[in-house]
């Protein structure tokens, strides 16, 4: 039982922490909580003092201050005020004449290139009880995600939208019930509401896809693996290959996803010569070329280079992972990367052993997830979900860094009314978000690939629902839990994301920061999650952790 | 014998409760990072470093939020804040525009602050205002996500807030049961400028705004006056940021005596005649630049118009941030008594 299942009211906006009992944070401070800062009650002190310290130093040193806000020093996490501070101090120098009775600074370096792990050492200074503990006070505490976050886009001017909106409510409200004959019923009159309304774009266009997840629903779930079954139907994986490719092309939010990750991972291969990539979905290995060739340019040359894509099996006999792979060492040997490939075939992740990666202790590990943790979450009644044993043999392989990005949506919750509730809202926000694309067919195709999405999340359940979306807080949690700590994204990616998001796509995307995660969301809503993570280290593992 | 050097931190400290002054001395910090001299200011790294709140439709304590795009091209997005009427815990689309319930409900156009070029409609400081704002007036608040300079100059920021105001009077579910909608323009610093010049042109409309709010407003003038060189760098603000901030605003080669910056000045106009709403003025009396909205209040009274002056005694700029001092709330009832004495 997650904390996150109790936290129904997350605590009122002012920040006073109301979330249950047993999960009350160590004295936060609940009105800068609001504010969207974690500081203890306790170190307020000593907080003042380190921002008078840092006050003074930038009025001693005016140079610095100017070379300082026009630099591209990297900072971490603005919500630990403690931290940011102090990483702001070190940039300083000190003259002897200050004070000598404020506490030392932390062991912290910040500038570019500094390997990113270093600067979390000053996030355990105020944490000092059991990191996972600490993450999951710190879960319960974040204001910032509350549950059913919701943006209405557009506008509804027109009385048939609105009523479409109302009959996808109700229909939806009866499903859960049990009431098929009325939900049916429902989704005759909608479709024929349907037809008055505008349904190339906005929210017919939106409904128009709910109702026929709904429809699915309800008169042919075993088609759809309503009752277990082929999670997607009959689609094979040339045409998932297909449709992500163009969902890729006509939105950023995957490119968002490659780049941040391969900056991440970048920097955490730092100083190492061998390294190896294991990427849970290489799909055409799209995330790939651009790291290659960073890795090509890297100060002192590129490392040994091993990449492990993970994928369906081809049911033709063509080995398409090898045919990527071949691909992508073509593209390494044109830029003098030592490259090496494997491809894992195997129809789900939780199908894949951790012998089939072929880890050896010398390389450097990086494991990229691009959507994929939130598909272990299925509830089979037969087993606990896979998503326990897929975590513990990834820690187990004690990478440098884990990359996660997920979608930034609570499409897991137990009751229909919910999810179809949030999806609604969340499919809504993605849609309106792919109307500035004009490139076809790659919003036609991309507009699929969502498609099939919302069907997942509104026409299938048990082992069948593979999209069992989740948002940041949960998954803070549960990788807490599993014995994971987070590496911070810095203002370098944001600043790069957010170039990139306005040199290639149209006004409205936007980056964001949260707590040492970056989302990209439309307008003012976070549709996607980055994080980086790594694991706690254990005394007991077998591999015998070294850290940096 | 305050040198440009000698930091004077120990006054702040002692008239605000110890997590505000973190809070405040926070963003100061923060914002020394973002003005660059030449005049340019660093977005990524505020965008960075602001702290954000996406909306909510699942009531918490008792207010909900949903956004609203407005314009596209420009970004502007406005955040709708409601009172929760005892419905379901989980609200959907189609309730967010239920038609208002009471007899009259005040909507209140809210304008955040951040001196024109820091902050949103969705920074949490500010989406924690409007939601307490919510509960203590019982009314709809919608909070504009104006174009920020420098990079969007005068007018943008009127612009848009005038779009907003637009938006709002022209929403039927938002009309009390006299088929008008009750409008109040309320905002901080910048926020308190963009309340006066949105008025304004609503005066020359048929859209009638209420009353007017305006916390701790940002104005100005050429003039260096007494408050400023008193209380400069003394409590969080300095009159080198001000007058950086009213660069970054105003039209490229205009000084502080033009008629956004400084509405009854030399180059201003006065409001005799003109059916202006009334106005409640906060002035913290350690806020440096407090002449300059006494000046306003004494425009307004000037013109004849109805103006309400709270002058707020060992009141530093932010205060209203935190529910934690009497200023807060002795400035939330006087809000709540300016909107509800229509009701």
């Amino acid at each position: 039982m997650s904390p996150y299942d109790s936290a129904t009211s997350a605590g009122s906006s002012s920040g006073s922490s109301s979330a249950s009992s047993s999960t009350k944070p160590a004295d936060i401070d609940g009105l800068l909580a609001g504010a969207g800062y974690k500081v203890r009650s306790s170190d307020l002190c000593h907080v003042a003092q380190r921002l008078e310290r840092l006050e003074t130093a930038m009025v001693n040193s005016p140079v610095e201050l100017s070379q300082l806000a026009s630099s591209d020093t990297v900072l971490y996490n603005p919500s630990d005020i403690a931290s940011w501070v102090d990483s702001l101090l070190s940039e300083f120098n000190h003259t002897p004449s200050l004070p000598s009775d404020l506490p030392d600074l932390p062991d912290v370096v910040v500038g570019p290139g500094i390997n990113p792990t270093v600067i979390n050492e000053a996030d355990a200074t105020w944490t000092d009880h059991d990191a996972p503990q600490q993450q999951q006070q710190q879960n319960v505490q974040s204001l910032t995600i509350p549950p059913n976050q919701l943006t209405v886009v557009t506008a509804m001017e027109e009385d048939s939208g609105i009523r479409l909106v109302h009959m996808l409510m109700t229909c939806a409200d009866s499903v859960q019930r049990g009431e098929f004959s009325l939900a049916g019923s429902l989704i005759e009159d909608m479709q024929s509401l349907l037809r008055r309304v505008n349904t190339t774009c906005g929210i017919g266009k939106v409904a128009g896809y709910f109702i026929d997840a709904l429809s699915r629903r309800i008169f042919t779930p075993q088609a759809n693996g309503l009752f277990g079954g082929s999670a997607s139907g009959s689609a094979s994986a040339f045409e998932n290959e297909l449709l992500y490719h163009h969902f890729y092309e006509a939105c950023p939010y995957l490119k968002f996803a490659h780049f941040t990750a391969n900056q991440a991972i970048l920097e955490a291969f730092d100083g190492h010569d061998s390294v190896h990539v294991i990427d849970f979905n290489l799909m055409h290995g799209l995330q790939w070329p651009a790291l290659i060739q960073a890795l090509a340019l890297r100060p002192g040359g590129p490392p040994l280079l091993r990449l492990t894509g993970i994928g369906p099996p081809s049911p033709d006999g063509r080995d398409s992972l090898r045919e990527i792979g071949l691909r992508l060492a073509e593209l390494a040997r044109s830029v003098n990367v030592r490259f090496a490939f494997r491809g894992v075939a195997a129809q789900r992740l939780e199908d894949v052993k951790p012998w089939m990666l072929q880890v050896n202790s010398k390389e450097a590990v990086a494991v990229n997830s691009i959507m994929q943790l939130h598909r272990l979450l299925g509830s089979d009644p037969n087993r606990s979900p896979p998503i326990g044993i897929v975590l513990g043999w990834i820690r187990q392989l004690n990478p440098k860094i884990m990359t996660v990005i997920e979608h930034e949506a609570n499409h897991n919750q137990p009751g229909f009314m919910d999810r179809f509730t949030e999806s609604l809202y969340y499919y809504s926000t993605m849609f309106d978000s792919l109307e500035a694309c004009t490139l076809q067919p790659e919003k036609a195709l991309a507009e699929i690939y969502i498609q099939r999405e919302i069907c997942n999340v509104v026409s299938c359940e048990g082992s069948a629902r593979v999209e069992r979306h989740e948002p940041l807080a949960k998954w803070r949690s549960r990788l807490g839990q599993a014995g994971f700590r987070p590496l911070h994204l810095g203002s370098n990616a944001f600043k790069q994301a957010s170039m990139l998001l306005t040199l290639f796509s149209a006004e409205g995307y936007c980056v964001e920061e949260n707590e040492g995660c970056l989302t990209l969301g439309w307008h003012s809503r976070p549709l996607i999650s980055a994080s980086a993570w790594q694991a706690v280290p254990d005394a007991n593992s077998p591999l015998g952790i070294v850290t940096l | 014998m305050a040198g440009s050097n000698e930091v004077n931190l120990n006054e702040s400290k002692m008239v605000v409760p110890l997590n505000t002054w973190v809070l405040i001395s926070n963003f100061k910090l923060a914002y020394n990072l973002l003005r660059r001299p030449d005049g340019t200011f660093n977005r990524h790294l505020a965008e960075f470093l602001d702290r954000k709140v996406p909306a909510n439709a699942k009531p918490v304590d008792g207010v909900f939020s949903f956004d609203v795009v407005l314009d596209r091209s420009t970004s502007l997005y406005i955040r709708i804040y409601r009172q929760a009427h005892g419905e379901e815990p989980q609200l959907n689309i189609a309730d967010l525009e239920k038609p208002v319930p009471a007899e009259v409900v005040p909507v209140i156009v809210f304008f955040h602050g951040g001196s024109f070029a820091h902050s949103s409609a969705n920074s949490a400081i500010y989406d924690a205002l409007c939601r307490r704002l919510v509960g203590i007036c019982k009314a709809v608040v919608v909070s504009v996500n104006y174009r920020r300079a420098p990079e969007n100059r005068y007018p943008c920021a009127y612009d848009d807030g005038w779009a907003a105001l637009k938006w709002v009077s022209s929403r039927s579910w938002l009309q009390s049961k006299d088929s008008k909608v009750h409008i109040y323009l309320a905002g901080d610093s910048s926020g308190g400028n963009i309340v006066h010049h949105v008025a304004l042109r609503a005066v020359e409309s048929d859209i009638e705004v209420l009353g007017n709010i305006l916390l701790n407003p940002m104005f100005g003038g050429l003039e260096r006056t007494d408050s400023e060189t008193r209380l400069d760098g003394k409590y969080f603000v300095t009159t080198r940021d001000r007058d950086w901030y009213w660069r970054a605003y105003l039209p490229e080669g205009e000084d502080r005596d033009h008629q956004a910056c400084n509405p009854f000045g030399p180059k201003g106009k006065s409001l005799e005649g003109i059916k202006f709403p009334k106005s409640l003025v906060v002035v913290a009396s350690l806020d440096l630049t407090q002449d300059w909205q006494l000046a306003y209040a004494k425009g307004l009274e000037k013109a004849g118009q109805v103006v309400n002056l709270l002058y707020l005694e060992q009141a530093t700029i932010g205060f209203y941030l935190l529910p934690n001092n009497n200023h807060f709330y002795t400035v939330m009832d006087e809000i709540n008594n300016f909107v509800c004495s229509d009701c």
